[in-house]
């Protein structure tokens, strides 16, 4: 079939809008699946094959927020399947040094002893997981593999209640001090870990000093060893590095047609994020614009109503990820990231050796 | 039959008075008797062995 | 491990232990994209076992080439995006510190802002 009219090598485009957008009517999304067949566009000579050249060329990355701990950053040209890969390695697969064994030699507030180990489990301790190596069962705790704490705190009779946070639970640099009258401990640290270069500047503790971990009344103590060994998210929750790691495609408001006077009027207030605005085009003339398409939650309030449809389009931009990621404070986030880009890697070259 | 049972222990236990919460060192025999309140319910101390649990 | 290419070396079935749909899923975007394929899928059998069975067939090359090639392709893109996303963190925080100083010294923000926003 001759189309003389379009020149080779391109989408027309209605095609190259169901490529590239997902349109978001008020029922249901279309065109969400990414055409990934490489022959697919074949009969207008267009190659939907991944072409390295090309990737490098179009993908682009964009920090639009960056802090301690959050960054907010945009991924342009890449596809949904890896940006979940992304996504799914920050939550699960980075690791991160949390407490596992809780040894307690006195307890006697009211929290029980299993909900006390479990609430320190959940503390974020701020250590650099990539300076510690990993520990099976089997191995005996050293230097290299295991942190130690300890709390001990105690309600003396004053007739106040005690708080007892996390800035209360102090880090042992040289070990395991229990079981406290025999001879062998529970850990056998070959040198004091504050000799180590990263860890003498900066005692290791919780990244947050006010998280409460028990309230004592008058005569109640608490006292505990923990040991703190570096694992992923996917064994427990508690070893996940990130409050949470998500993205979201950017969203695309798109006017059919003019908007002009009351309906711009009504169009602007409809929007909950405001993300239309109102230009003035001279006297009496009203025009509404999109200002704000990011901040579109596509709640779909402004093609609510009736013949709305027809004049405000909402789509999403398909290869373009607007990714979030809070940290909980072991790693910044931006290091998270390259992170969970080497895991992938990773991943990669141990089925690499597989096949081979 | 006399199978390994130990006799009376060396160490006097203390017990905590249930109503003012006193410390009463308590030898087998004794009168179970709070000696400040006369209570007579006593509770025994949380053990001093270390127990080990999973932070999970 | 490969099933089924003894036969036929251009369609196989690769079973891959300890591995989900992170890998699986961007194996298969991969996969498909190869012009080389004909057809590409993976499944996890049981969500209980950490397995991922990639099934791929090819117009003639060894599926196991074509598995490589895309393993390659795969860590290449991993390798760009981090080099793109370091170069992006520099200018980043070149930039901050570019508004940092210029508002200490007394400048107004929309001056100096406006300008770094068009970048």
């Amino acid at each position: 079939m001759e189309m003389d009219d379009l020149p080779k090598g391109e989408l027309p485009p209605h095609l190259e809008l169901q490529r590239t957008r997902v349109v978001c009517a008020a029922d249901a999304p279309s065109y969400t699946e990414s055409v990934q067949y490489s022959g697919a566009y074949m009969a207008y000579d267009v190659d939907n094959s991944l072409r390295m050249e090309d990737f490098r060329k179009n993908f682009r990355v964009e920090i639009k927020s960056l802090n301690e701990d959050d960054i907010e950053f945009d991924l342009i040209g890449i596809d949904a399947a890896l940006a979940n890969a992304f996504r799914r390695i920050l939550i699960a697969e980075v690791p991160t040094v949390a407490i596992e064994k809780v040894y307690i030699a006195n307890n006697t507030s009211v929290i029980q002893d299993e909900v006390l180990a479990h609430r320190l489990g959940l503390v974020p301790i701020k250590a650099d997981p990539r300076l510690f190596d990993y520990k099976t069962d089997e191995e005996i705790a050293n230097e290299k593999n295991t942190i130690v704490f300890k709390l001990d705190v105690e309600c003396t009779h004053m007739g106040e209640r005690v708080k007892n946070a996390s800035d209360q639970l102090k880090w042992l640099p040289a070990g395991s001090e229990m079981p406290p009258d025999s001879k062998t401990k529970f850990t056998s640290f070959g040198c004091s870990q504050d000799s180590l270069p990263a860890f003498t500047s900066e005692a290791i503790a919780s990244r947050y000093p006010d998280i409460v971990l028990a309230k004592l009344r008058p005569g109640q103590a608490i006292e505990i060893e923990a040991h703190a060994v570096k694992g992923i998210g996917k064994t427990h929750a508690k070893w996940s590095p990130v409050a949470t790691a998500k993205y979201r495609m950017l969203p695309e408001v798109v006017l059919l047609e003019d908007i002009e006077g009351d309906l711009a009027d009504e169009l602007v207030r409809t929007c909950p994020v405001n993300v239309f605005d109102i230009e003035d085009m001279g006297p009496g003339e009203r025009r509404a614009t999109v200002a704000r398409p990011r901040d579109c939650t596509l709640c779909r309030e402004c093609v609510r109503g009736d013949g709305w449809d027809k004049r405000v389009q909402l789509r999403r931009v398909k290869e373009h990820f607007i990714f979030s990621i809070e940290s909980t404070g072991a790693l910044p986030p931006e290091v998270l990231f390259t992170e969970s880009i080497k895991i992938l890697t990773e991943k990669c070259q141990r089925i690499l050796t597989e096949l081979l | 039959m006399d199978g390994g049972s130990i006799p009376a222990p060396p160490e006097p236990v203390t017990y905590l008075c249930g109503d003012c919460g006193a410390d009463n060192t308590l030898k087998p025999g004794d009168v179970i008797q709070c000696r400040e309140c006369g209570y007579r319910i006593l509770y025994k101390k949380r053990t001093r062995r270390i127990v080990q649990f999973e932070a999970r | 491990m490969e099933i089924g290419s003894e036969v036929d070396p251009s369609s196989a079935t690769f079973s891959l232990t300890d591995e989900d749909h992170t890998l699986g899923n961007s194996l298969r975007y991969i996969l498909n994209k190869d012009p080389r394929v004909s057809f590409c899928g993976y499944s996890v059998p049981h969500p209980s076992e950490a397995r991922v069975n990639i099934r791929v067939q090819t117009t003639g090359a060894p599926a196991r080439d074509v598995l490589k090639d895309a393993l390659h392709d795969l860590m290449a893109i991993g390798e760009h995006v981090r080099a793109t996303f370091e170069r992006a963190l520099e200018q980043h925080k070149v930039t901050r510190s570019m508004n940092e100083m210029s508002m200490r010294s007394g400048l107004t923000s929309q001056h100096t802002s406006g300008s770094v926003r068009d970048q």
